[in-house]
């Protein structure tokens, strides 16, 4: 301001008053902490300060002059910055005081203005001429601003690094094997993501524009506001912004997919494209939560301008998020998705509370609202997708018998699949829930009294049962497709034994319940027992002590005996016990049981028989029962040379 | 039934009995009514939306308030067509002829609305900003006395919103221009490579597409409308029927919507819909569409068509005029010439304030109707899902 001080007249001491109180106006002005409405107080206070003076010494004819002098000097200093090629705020070239003093310039100019303005009712032409004057420097001034914030903002943008967010690199890996067709026992992979990408619970707030520019913006947006160019300073800021949080998408790799691309793409890049997602899901909702902190810092005093700029600035690439989830939740529901859309549903479900708090404002409703509705869409589709499954496995049919009565893929797929769902447990029991409580006909749990702890009873550990007895009574029907009865049991025996030993030997356990076990134990072994009496008794028979006159001779009984044991061998060796120890186990019991016999037969009768109907001694015998059940049909050739 | 010709209602008359024998239920009677009841709910809806768009008050044709009454229409008519199709119908006729066809063909439609919404709820951002533009016009211009200063202000603003609508077709080319610039500007101080820049510049451009590279609202508009044909003979009562004409109508608003706001590339839109004239419910969409044609026919001339909005042709030409008396000024300035000015300010003043109520809501009917598209389709799938055996592998 001029030296107004200077001015002698008889009202000398009134203008060294008003020029007082208008330097602690402006001193009090300089106090960062000010709120807004105090802020707007000082400014006109300052205005009507000058207008007081330029009255003052407008009386004497002197003011206007005094006035235009300011106006020239300030015009000069706008200009000589205008000319500059260097931005003023630019920190490698810049001089900082030049930048305060552009700062300092506006606020005499804006204090002119005021004054000069606040004269303007009854006001001469001289005065007008001087406003017009003012008010064209500070356009200039302003449009100056707009393109120094524009370049502030993006040179010293960082970029976001997330805190312990595991940035494994998604290949193209496809880890769960989703077909029916070939399914084995793999997907701990899906153990290891979930263990690495632990939530981050704390406030993580990253600087996405370098801190010591956040001062010389607040204050640029302090001017700008202070003078009403707040519509330039918003849009600029939040172009800017947006533009590096859209880029920000890029850097994550999430590419821009219309729904229809989505609902015709190949399930292996869905599956890519998922991962992608739900791992920039994590992370743009933290990358928000540090934008939201840039905006208070420089909005925070300027009241909605805030969260309205915070929304323009996400709701774009939000809604690219929003449409691919949107897009996934449509699609048909297959049972290899799930896991997919159980991450996506998490991955929303645990970050709605960070969006309301990012979105509480009222511009926000709409994005706030937009995610509740993809949280039910996922789960609407998880769950259907669930209930699918259990469907597809019922509805599972096979037409020729499984070779060898080994383990079916169907199970091992079943087993697998509610395995990895363990993993999901808490989001599958509230999809669950919804779904039960929806349902007349809630599912029934196909047996009662399982064991005490509460968590066999949550809903997904009802559902998991349910699950295992539609494979059960699948398997059964799968097992009548067999001719021989004898391999309907090793099959059977085979497949539950697997089921037990899956769920024994993993988190299932805790789910299905230990009674779940016992039970499926207690199955398979009475189907090796009916294995052992269906076969062997009717072999063993042969060397029971039969006293019949007419077809007595123990030779003859040891021929018979023979060729069933070989008839035996023949079929059972292609018949299959992948487990070796059950395996082992059943052939134990077997050797057991039939030397046993054999041998004393053997004792009983060495006088009768006649040495050249014993074919096999019993160690032969023996040998040839680890034979069994190995898969791949053999022949005793001994049997057809003698 | 409107329209209907001897050998219409003879045809009729057979496809009842078929129908009976087939559906087995004395509903029939039932759904043809509901079915004409239909027709006449669509009829007299864009009967309404014809009769406002007459409106010479700011509200007329292709207006935002116009279009969130288009868009309430289209969900009261989906409403009705989901009732129709199914209430009432064993789900195991959505699988059989005609429908086991047309319903599919229905969704590949729907599906495609959904990628239109999600464009054209993009491309309301971009009016938006037209409207920020022009309000800081306003805020320069409302000030008294009003000098170079607030005049330089308002052409700043009304300069760029000029460019915005001036760009063509298809492109979008301010961030990439800003992006240069800041590349120009910043080689000073650092030293990025001239191929930096340009892949820069290059991921700038891809930024500026809403959707995903090389989609086309005219093209999908077009993909949409293409194997759009009315039933014949005993397919022209029900089911037929509802899913025609709800098609129609969904091609029809999405290519108003389309025509109305700036979406991603528009080349090649359209200009005329395939809808037969001799259907009743039909006649006041044909007369929408041909005017709203006749709209983007004359826009296309002067290569403007960003503002086919009615407030953004409004703002375009009080842009247009405000930037001549920009031009011109000098201060001290001409009493009434500012009275003149004035009122168009305020013109501008108040077009704005319609935007700025309307526009938000605009962008969440859109997401309403998106999201009611969405559901509508589920449901179909469910209920077919439940209905049809589920056909599983063979092991």
């Amino acid at each position: 301001m001029a030296d107004f001080s200077s001015v002698l007249s008889p009202r000398e001491g009134e203008i060294h008053v008003i020029a007082a109180a208008q330097h602690i106006v402006k001193a009090l002005g300089a106090n960062k902490n000010l709120d807004d409405d105090l802020r707007k107080i000082l400014s006109q206070l300052d205005g009507h300060l000058s207008a007081m003076t330029l009255l003052t010494t407008e009386s004497r004819g002197t003011g206007f002059r005094e006035v235009e002098e300011q106006l020239k000097y300030a015009e000069e200093k706008i200009r000589s910055w205008e000319s500059n090629q260097f931005l003023l705020w630019d920190s490698d070239e810049s001089d900082p005081l030049e930048a305060s003093e552009f700062l300092k310039t506006i606020d005499e100019i804006q204090a002119l203005i005021g004054g000069l303005r606040s004269l303007s009712v009854n006001g001469n032409g001289k005065q007008k001429d001087l406003l017009n004057r003012a008010d064209s420097i500070l356009q200039m001034a302003m449009s100056r601003l707009e393109k120094e914030i524009m370049h502030i903002l993006v040179k010293h943008k960082q970029y976001f690094q997330p805190k312990n967010m595991s940035f494994r690199s998604c290949g193209m890996d496809v880890l769960y094997d989703e077909s029916f067709v070939s399914v084995e026992d793999v997907p701990s992979e899906e153990e290891l993501r979930r263990n690495s990408s632990g939530k981050e619970s704390d406030e993580y707030i990253f600087d996405l524009i370098h801190p010591h520019v956040i001062p010389h913006l607040k204050s640029i947006a302090n001017v700008m506001f202070g003078v009403s160019y707040d519509q330039e300073f918003c849009q600029a800021f939040v172009s800017v912004r947006r533009d590096a949080l859209e880029e920000y998408l890029v850097v994550l790799k999430v590419e821009k997919f219309s729904m229809e691309d989505v609902l015709k793409m190949e399930w292996s890049s869905l599956n890519y494209e998922i991962k992608k997602w739900v791992r920039a899901m994590n992370i743009i909702i933290r990358y928000l939560a540090s934008e939201k902190h840039l905006c208070d810092q420089i909005l925070g005093d300027f009241g909605f301008v805030n969260p309205l700029c915070f929304v323009e600035i996400s709701k774009g690439s939000l809604a690219h998020l929003l449409n691919f989830g949107e897009a996934i939740a449509m699609g048909t529901h297959e049972p290899e998705k799930l896991f997919r859309l159980l991450d996506m549903y998490e991955v929303v479900a645990d970050n709605l509370l960070d969006i309301d708090a990012l979105f509480s404002e009222e511009a926000g409703t709409a994005i706030r609202l937009d995610f509740h509705e993809l949280l039910r869409s996922l789960g609407d589709s998880g769950r259907a997708t669930f209930l699918k499954f259990g469907n597809a496995i019922a509805a599972n049919v096979s037409t020729r018998p499984f070779s060898g009565g080994g383990i079916h893929p169907l199970t091992k797929y079943v087993m697998n699949y509610i395995k990895t769902l363990t993993l999901y447990c808490n989001s599958l029991n509230v999809l669950l829930k919804d779904q039960d409580a929806a349902d007349s006909n809630p599912v029934v749990e196909p047996e009662n009294g399982q064991g005490d702890s509460s968590i066999t009873h949550c809903q997904m550990a009802c559902h998991f049962r349910s699950i295992t007895a539609t494979l059960e009574s699948n398997l059964d029907r799968k097992s009548k497709l067999y001719r021989d009865g004898v391999l309907q049991h090793i099959f059977l025996m085979n497949n539950f034994h697997y089921m037990a030993q899956k769920v024994k030997c993993c988190d299932l356990r805790i789910f299905i319940g230990d009674e779940w076990i016992k039970e499926h134990i207690v199955k398979y072994k009475q189907h090796a027992m009916s294995y052992e009496r269906a076969t062997w008794n009717s072999v063993l028979s042969l060397l029971k002590d039969d006293d019949s006159p007419r077809f007595c001779s123990a030779s003859k009984a040891i021929r018979g005996f023979t060729i069933a044991f070989e008839e035996v061998y023949k079929n059972q060796t292609g018949w299959s016990i992948p487990d070796p120890e059950l395996r082992e186990d059943l052939q134990i019991s077997t050797s057991q049981k039939v030397i046993h016999a054999y041998r004393s037969f053997m004792g009983r009768k060495s006088s009768s028989i006649n040495e050249k109907y014993v074919r096999h001694s019993p160690d032969d015998l023996q040998n040839y029962i680890l034979d069994l059940f190995n898969g791949s049909p053999r022949i005793l050739q001994s049997s057809r040379k003698k | 039934m409107p329209a209907t010709d001897n050998q219409g209602s003879f045809l009729n008359r057979i496809s009842i009995r078929r129908n009976q024998v087939v559906s087995m239920d004395g509903n029939h009677e039932q759904e043809l009514e509901d079915l004409e009841l239909f027709q006449k709910h669509v009829a007299d809806r864009f009967a309404d939306l014809l009769s406002q768009s007459e409106d010479t008050l700011g509200d007329g044709l292709l207006s935002i308030s116009w279009l969130r009454k288009l868009l309430d229409v289209f969900l009261c008519c989906e409403a009705e067509y989901k009732a129709i199709l199914l209430l009432g119908r064993d789900p195991s006729q959505i699988s059989k002829p005609p429908l086991d066809k047309l319903v599919p063909e229905f969704h590949d439609r729907v599906v495609k609305a959904l990628d239109v919404c999600n464009a054209v709820s993009h491309a309301v951002e971009t009016v938006r900003h037209y409207q920020k533009l022009a309000e800081i016009a306003v805020t320069a211009l409302e000030q008294r006395p009003i000098g170079d200063g607030q005049v330089r202000r308002a052409k700043k603003a009304l300069n760029s919103l000029m460019i915005l609508l001036e760009e063509k077709e298809g492109s979008n080319h301010k961030l990439t221009e800003r992006a240069w610039s800041f590349g120009r500007r910043s080689a000073n101080a650092t030293t990025s490579s001239s191929k930096d820049r340009a892949t820069s510049a290059s991921q700038f451009r891809s930024l500026s597409w809403s959707m995903s590279r090389g989609w086309s609202a005219a093209k999908q508009i077009q993909a949409m409308s293409s194997n759009l044909v009315a039933p014949r003979g005993g397919e022209s009562s029900s089911p037929a029927l509802p899913v025609y004409i709800m098609s129609t109508i969904t091609v029809f608003v999405m290519w108003a919507l389309v025509a109305a706001i700036p979406c991603q590339e528009r080349n090649g839109l359209l200009t005329h819909l395939p809808v037969p004239k001799q259907l009743g419910w039909a006649h006041s969409i044909i007369a929408l569409q041909e005017k709203i044609a006749e709209e983007w026919k004359r826009k296309k001339e002067k290569n403007r068509l960003a503002g086919l909005l009615e407030e953004t042709q409004r703002i375009e030409k009080l842009g247009v005029s405000l930037i001549e008396f920009a031009d011109s000024f000098q201060f001290p300035p001409d009493a009434d010439r500012l009275e003149e000015v004035a009122v168009q300010v305020a013109e501008l003043g108040e077009t704005c304030k319609k935007m700025d109520e309307g526009l938000m809501p605009l962008q969440q009917q859109i997401r309403e109707v998106f999201h009611r598209i969405v559901r509508s389709r589920t449901e179909v799938l469910d209920l077919l899902d439940q209905g049809g055996k589920v056909t599983a592998p063979i092991m």
